[in-house]
């Protein structure tokens, strides 16, 4: 219980920001000012082979161990490959992103865009974030 | 021996390798005769950091510098560049500003 616990606040103490992709669109200051707006979206992720990593680590019969390790190695084998981040179980989350800025922008001009992938991650968990700035020309 | 550890310990620190994460290009205007650039980037250690938030600082640097006027063709470029336990992360933007 006292490994757990350890293992649940040294989770929870590095929660961290990853940032994987940037991308600035073209910004025109020459029609009015300029209003900042945001949208962001994020999807709970969670490596299921990391937990198994650590679940085989924790238990304490040998059988059940080896069990975990099994199913661990099963678990990294099916999410090899190229990817950005850790799996999510949702994959049409960023899908109104653009409905929702633009209801922030009464005038429907909108300039500036930023679109930003990241994540926070609090060890094998991790919030998969896609990130809308970008200003409203007023 | 210890000039050697040193000059080895110098070499390793200072040859970062860079990474590029992601790289973005808007429309090229006609008119490229004003080309401006702004960069921004953060240190990390160990890669622990808790925001992203120096990815603005590249844009309010374009802002700043085609006040009244329109940026187009605009480069976005972010790398990371690794150092021995430290990480450098960087936005390089460049852009055509156009006042007409």
């Amino acid at each position: 219980m006292y490994k757990i616990t350890l293992y649940g606040i040294l989770l929870l103490m590095t929660a961290c920001a990853r940032l994987d992709h940037v991308q600035i669109s073209d910004i025109d200051q020459s029609q009015g000012s300029l209003k900042p707006i945001s949208v962001k979206v994020s999807e709970f992720a969670i490596e299921l082979a990391v937990i198994a990593d650590v679940s085989s680590r924790l238990a304490t019969n040998h059988n059940t161990q080896n069990s975990l390790k099994e199913i661990r190695d099963i678990l990294a084998l099916m999410n090899m490959g190229p990817r950005t981040g850790n799996p999510v179980f949702n994959d049409n989350y960023a899908e109104n992103v653009l409905e929702q800025l633009y209801a922030q922008c009464p005038t429907g001009k909108i300039t500036g865009l930023r679109s930003t992938r990241e994540a926070t991650t609090y060890g094998a968990v991790s919030g998969e974030i896609v990130r809308l700035n970008a200003f409203c020309i007023i | 021996m210890s000039r050697f550890l040193i000059a080895l310990v110098a070499l390793v620190t200072l040859s970062g390798c860079v990474s590029l994460n992601s790289v973005s290009l808007t429309q090229v205007p006609n008119d490229r005769n004003n080309l401006i650039s702004s960069t921004a980037h953060d240190w990390l250690f160990l890669g622990f950091t808790s925001q992203n938030d120096f990815v603005e600082e590249a844009v309010n640097g374009l802002k700043e510098q085609c006040k009244g006027g329109k940026l187009t063709g605009i480069l976005t470029k972010h790398q990371t560049t690794a150092y021995v336990l430290v990480f450098k992360r960087e936005i390089i933007a460049s852009g055509y500003c156009n006042k007409a």
